[in-house]
């Protein structure tokens, strides 16, 4: 209970904060506040994948059905913080670039991401067998896991590209924030990554009452 | 007024709803947990 408050309150405090302290970014002006939302989807997205392709080792291991269960939760909200994180960067790309969608390499690094994910909802709506589709969903989730790195990292920094390469650090791996700025942004990812982990948390127990009532009835 | 005070309302209100919209969930949850 404690923790939802903090998360709460935390959150409103850290959305407050980050529209009126910190000065706008000299280059990008007002628009550099969208980084403090942008990045932390981003990441979550990430993490969620990578969250998806462990449950899926899990499940191929043991044939648990409930690692099938928590790798399908997993990539369904590591799509919704992709879909957010497109949003948030044609939002930015508009006021920045002057048009929400440029075909930019970061943009359609994580176009084809939507796509490579959106086809494994496809996968396991296709198929109607649980041990089949949790099989064949878990070689799927682990593959298309080896996109994302290269996808999100790799391929925006080879091909010349006009997004922000180096909005946390620089080529040398050293901060280019200031102190405040990465106060905010931090506690922002922190805070991104609690409440992903209480969405999870909620989807798995609600996928277990499910399959709890499958199995009574 | 500044579209900065906008941007903050709007987000604040989408986070509120989330967080509301969780806490419900989350309460029905337990009570069905409760049940089964």
């Amino acid at each position: 209970m404690w923790w939802k408050l903090l998360l709460f309150l935390g959150m409103s405090a850290m959305i407050v904060v980050s529209f009126t302290v910190p000065a706008p970014q000299p280059t990008i002006g007002e628009s550099s506040r969208i980084f403090y939302y942008h990045i932390p989807q981003a990441w979550i997205c990430v993490l969620a994948f990578a969250m998806a392709m462990v449950y899926s080792i899990q499940y191929l291991r043991t044939k648990n059905q409930s690692f099938d269960d928590r790798a399908a939760s997993a990539a369904a909200l590591g799509l919704v913080f992709c879909i957010l994180a497109t949003l948030s960067g044609s939002i930015f790309a508009k006021v920045t670039w002057g048009s929400f969608w440029n075909w930019d390499p970061r943009e359609t690094s994580i176009f084809i991401l939507l796509l490579i994910y959106g086809a494994y909802f496809a996968l396991r709506g296709a198929v109607e067998t649980e041990e089949r589709r949790a099989a064949l969903s878990a070689v799927y989730a682990i593959f298309a896991f080896v996109t994302v790195p290269f996808l999100i990292f790799v391929v925006p920094r080879v091909v010349p590209s006009l997004h922000p390469a180096d909005s946390v650090v620089d080529k040398n791996l050293k901060f280019t924030m200031g102190t405040q700025v990465r106060l905010i942004f931090f506690s922002s990812l922190i805070l991104f990554t609690l409440l992903y982990l209480w969405m999870f948390w909620l989807a798995n127990r609600v996928q277990s009452i499910v399959r709890r009532r499958e199995e009574r009835d | 007024m500044d579209g900065n005070y906008v941007a903050l309302g709007v987000t604040l209100a989408v986070w509120i709803g989330l967080f509301l919209y969780l806490f419900r969930l989350d309460k029905r949850v337990k009570q069905l947990e409760r049940k089964n």
